[in-house]
This record gives C-alpha cells, structure tokens and sequence, in this order.
C-alpha cells in the first residue's frame, strides 16, 4: 500500500469494512460502534415499512418507534435482499464483473475504486489518460445520481412537473453515457483490451442544454415555499463521520476529489459546495450545486477528445492496495489484496452504510410526515449496504 | 409567484413523450441489445453455448467480442404464455426487488419518465399485490426475499401473472440464482440491465396478448 497507512487512526472516520476501521489516510482494526437503542417504551408502537412496498425503490426494511406523531428511534434493516457476491480467488476480470454489480447505480464509482485498489497493490504506474477517463464516467455518474435524489425528493412534495421534467433530464444523461461508453451503467467498459468509448458530434451542446434547464428548474425549486418547507429543519445532523453530501451539508469540507490521492483531479479547478443548515434542504442545495460543477468537468473532458480506458488484462502480480473515491453518496473505500492475479481478500467500506446511520440518528425527533424527503435526501442504496463479498 | 406556476412551467415544455412503440426506438443502447455473431466465445455465465446465444443469461460484459457484436436491436423478451384478455385494458404492476444491484429498478422506473410515459399505453405500479395484475420479480434469489415474494403473489387477486425482469430474475445472472417464483414467469425480460425500450415492448406486447 503506498498511501494508505496500518497504524493509528490518522485522519477523518470514514467508516467500517469487515476487518477494518477506515479513516481517509489510514486503516486500523475495527472499533466498536454504538447503536441506538431500540427498546419500546410503555405506550409506544412499531411501525414497519417495508420490505416490500411502494416509495421504496429497493427492498428495505424500516422500523418507526414512536408514542404516536412524533419519531422516537428508526431501524433500518438492509439484510432482506443481502446478496452473496463470491469474488475470492477470481482473475481481476472476472472479480470486476461482480464488483460493478455491488450497487449498478453507482458501479463506475465501484470500478474506479477497484482499479485503483489493483495499481495500489501491484505499483502499476499511475495513467492520466485514464485518471481522465474514470473522472468523466464519474461524474456523469454523479450527475445522474443527484439528479434521481432530487427526482425522488419531487415524488413525496406532489410535484408532479418538476418530478417528471427532472426524470427527462435523468434519462438524456442516461443516454448520453450509453452514447460515449456503450452502455447506460458502464458495465463491461473495462474488460475489453481497447477502448470502446465514442465521443458523440456536439456533445458539449447537450450537456450544456441539460445544464441550462436543470439551472432554471433548480431556481424554481428553491423559490417554492411549499417544496422548501417541507426539507428545512427536516433530518438535522451534524457528526464527524458523516460522509459525501450529508457531510458537506453539515458544513464539513469533506470530498475525496480533493482529500485522496487515488484520482488525481488537481487539473480540474472546483472547490466542494459547502451549506452549513444541516437539514434535508441543505442537502438538496448540495447535490444540486455539485451538478452544475461535475458538468463543468465533463465538458472540459469531452472537448478534449477520446480518453483511454484501463485494461485489467495488463495487471498481474502479488500486492496489498487500497483506495478511496468520492462516489455520488460519499467516500468509497476498497482494500484489495491480491495474489498472482487473483484476488486474495478484499473489503469495500460503502458511503450508504453512513448514511443509513446518519438517517436514522437524524430521524429522531421528526414526525411521520418528514420521513419520506428525509430519507430520500440521503440519497441511500441498500444494494451496497446489504451485500457481503465471499 | 413567477416561479411556483409548475402547470404553466410543464406545458412550456413540451411534448417530450416518443412514438415507441408503434415507431422504431429514438436512442436505442448497444449494451444489452440482441447478438449476433457465430462460433464459440468466452462467456463468463454460459450465455452463447454451440454457436448459439441466449439472451436471459447475458449479462453485457462484451467478453465475447468480436466474435460476437451488438445490434442494438431491443427485441430481448419472451412471451411464454397467453396473457388474460382482460388485462389489456389496463395493466397494474407490483414491483418486487428480490436481490438486484439497483440498476434494473432504476430502469423499471425510467418508464414512466416522459420520453417514454407508460401511462400513456394503460400500464401503471401499484404500491399493493391487492391491487396488482402483475408482480414483476428483479434481481437474484435472497433468502429474505423468498417468503416476502410469496406472500405478494398469494395476495394478488386472480387473473395474476408474474414478470421476470433482468438477467439476474430470468437465469441468475453471473451473481447466484433467480428467485423461485421465477420459473412460473410469462414474460421474461431480458438484459442487464434491460433498457426502458425493451421493459416498455415487452409489457405492451403482452398487454395486447402478443408473443
């Protein structure tokens, strides 16, 4: 490993992996971490959403504990859809399949952290065309992501014209990606021993098309007091931990675009958008703010011309890696160990796993009525906090 | 108040909704698309066996390339059975996450954005079985899910039948098995994850009791 050291705790907690505590320059054995209690009180009830039923985009099980209105304490159960991914004793090829499939929403994010886990670990030297590359299908990524949060935070306010206009938007992003990489999740883009990517003619129109009426939309969304009343004071939280947007809406500097040293995006001026309000509002504020500077990346990439893309086929050897990148939702970090190209253990410490304790600390002292655009704020995806790799 | 007027905001937008299916699809993606090609290939989930491919166990990874190549070709369903004549009026669907990735869920939602508006051709969710003439299964068995899935289709009223969508719900995918119920599926689409074309034909195309 060369950027990630085994002793004491340096730097900001990230998070747990199964054998780790993770900070952002260091890894050590995992600390024990306090739960809330969930014991029910004389005269309060359990209310059980989920697993399965509408307003939920993935099977999830939540616990409301309250005497009535007001929410006492929230559990939140991932293990219903637990998927058992067996990666151990793969060629990276074959891992690589699996591991953009540990949450397809956000799997570029996932690819990126695997690659760079596998240079880690067997010193291959550092690419900046492929940097580049993974930079732009991350934050297309990212776009497409914070856009499906503020899509869904519409859905529960009623706001039907937003919601569908914000949907539009999502799928021309979602077609531009099929466009230059050939598929509308980036699978497969790093099995083939060349690059497949194709850069569309006047794609920086697009984009700047897609820029131009989500800034009006955005505008129009911050100027309504039924939407923003709904989001302000909603879910408050302000705790060390806290990762990705969550983090920087709790006024925290925190983003591994600029604290890793995993992807090198010093060529790209942006500085993190920071809102210090701590609610679902803030959130709100962030994601959107952070689309317009992730466009701004991508098209200072696409006019450039064809990035190159990485070729698992070339890494071989024995090593131990890590690696930390800002996925849509927070760091993602991927400790990887390799032996003779194949992997040997490997461990990812996923941004929704915060969240979710972040959602349900924040949940506390809200009422029914907040829980649907607090939870959506948080932007979480079960399929990578309800996942073990074998 | 200039900017809170959402009705006015809408109709300045325009029509946005396409003419798919009745018209070819506007931007089709390459991956997952029909194959062609011939010969023997690597295929990490055994999708082309004997010179031929099988589209509900693909998964899109292009490691057969170049033997085999996209078309772009959105066609990847099978219609197994006849659909209930009564359905075609109107057909709800009780979506069940069963162990996906979270890309075919986000596709079955993309549906409903405008340029492809399920509403529009009579196909709608339902946030209950009790109201579902569908239950349309993603991902790969979980043993969480098992019991939660068949107790949604008990509750389902009869005429009822089940959808298999993704790779992962049709054959299991490269990451386990598909869900039990899976097997008794009457359509079955495929890809991974489909695209919304190929989600959009294949429930019409059911709807109207086509195979």
């Amino acid at each position: 490993m060369q950027y990630y050291k085994t002793t004491r705790g340096g730097g900001r907690y990230i998070g747990q992996t199964r054998s780790f505590s993770v900070y952002s320059d260091s890894i050590t054995p995992p600390i024990k971490v306090e739960k809330i209690s969930t014991e029910i009180i004389p005269g309060e009830l359990v209310f059980n959403y989920g697993p399965s039923t509408g307003g939920l985009t993935e099977s999830v099980r939540i616990a409301l504990t309250t005497p009535g209105e007001i929410i006492r304490a929230v559990k939140v159960d991932p293990s219903y859809k637990l998927r058992r991914l067996k990666v151990v004793g793969l060629n990276l090829i074959d891992a690589f399949l699996q591991i953009e499939r540990i949450n397809g929403y956000h799997s570029s994010s996932y690819q990126a952290a695997f690659i760079k886990a596998a240079e880690d670990a067997l010193l291959v030297e550092k690419s900046r065309g492929l940097d580049e590359e993974l930079i732009l299908q991350m934050e297309l990524e990212r776009i497409r992501s914070h856009l499906n949060v503020l899509e869904r935070l519409c859905e529960p306010a009623g706001f039907g014209v937003p919601f569908h206009q914000i949907a539009q938007m999502r799928e021309e992003v979602s077609r531009l990606i099929s466009a230059i990489f050939g598929h509308r999740y980036f699978f497969g883009i790093h099995t083939l021993p060349h690059s497949e990517l194709r850069i569309p003619a006047g794609v920086t129109e697009i984009t700047k098309g897609i820029e131009r009426r989500f800034a009006l939309l955005f505008e129009s969304l911050q100027d309504s007091k039924i939407f923003v009343n709904r989001l302000q004071g909603n879910g408050k939280i302000q705790k060390i931990w806290l990762v990705g947007p969550a983090a920087r809406a709790a006024g925290l500097q925190y983003d591994a675009r600029i604290d890793s040293p995993s992807i090198d995006y010093s060529k790209y001026s942006f500085e993190p958008f920071i809102d210090d309000g701590k609610d679902a509002f803030a959130r709100f504020l962030v994601r959107g703010n952070e689309i317009f500077s992730s466009f701004a990346i991508v098209n200072q990439i696409l006019s450039k011309g064809k990035p190159e893309t990485a070729d698992l086929r070339e890494i071989r050897g024995t090593g131990i890696g890590a690696s930390r990148v800002e996925s849509p939702q927070g760091d993602l970090f991927c400790y990887l160990s390799v032996d003779d190209g194949r992997v040997k253990s490997i461990e990812f410490c996923a941004p929704s796993v915060s969240n979710i304790i972040a959602f349900e600390q924040s949940m506390q002292g809200n009422i029914f009525t907040d829980f649907h655009f607090n939870w959506e704020s948080f932007g979480i995806w079960i399929s990578e906090a309800g996942v073990e790799i074998e | 108040m200039r900017n809170s007027i959402w009705f006015l905001k809408g109709l300045r937008n325009g029509k946005k909704t396409e003419k798919f299916p009745r018209a070819d699809p506007k931007d089709p993606p390459l991956w997952p698309s029909r194959l062609v090609g011939s010969g023997t290939s690597k295929c990490p989930t055994n999708a082309i066996e004997d010179g031929k491919w099988n589209a509900g166990k693909c998964i899109s990874c292009r490691l057969c390339m170049p033997e085999y190549k996209p078309t772009g070709d959105q066609s990847n369903y099978k219609i197994t059975g006849s659909v209930p004549g009564i359905l075609s009026r109107s057909f709800y669907i009780y979506p069940v996450d069963s162990g996906t990735c979270g890309a075919c869920n986000t596709e079955l939602l993309s549906i409903l954005a405008p340029q492809y508006d399920a509403s529009r051709v009579n196909i709608f969710f339902t946030n209950t079985p009790r109201h579902a003439d569908a239950l349309l299964l993603m991902g790969v068995y979980t043993e969480g899910m098992d019991q939660v899935i068949s107790k949604a289709y008990e509750a389902m009223p009869d005429p009822k039948l089940i959808i298999a969508l993704g790779t992962c719900a049709v054959s299991g995918g490269i990451i386990g098995k598909s869900p039990h119920l899976s097997k008794d599926a009457l359509i079955e689409i495929a890809g991974c994850p489909p695209s919304p074309y190929t989600i959009l034909e294949a429930l019409v195309r059911a709807k109207e009791g086509k195979r």
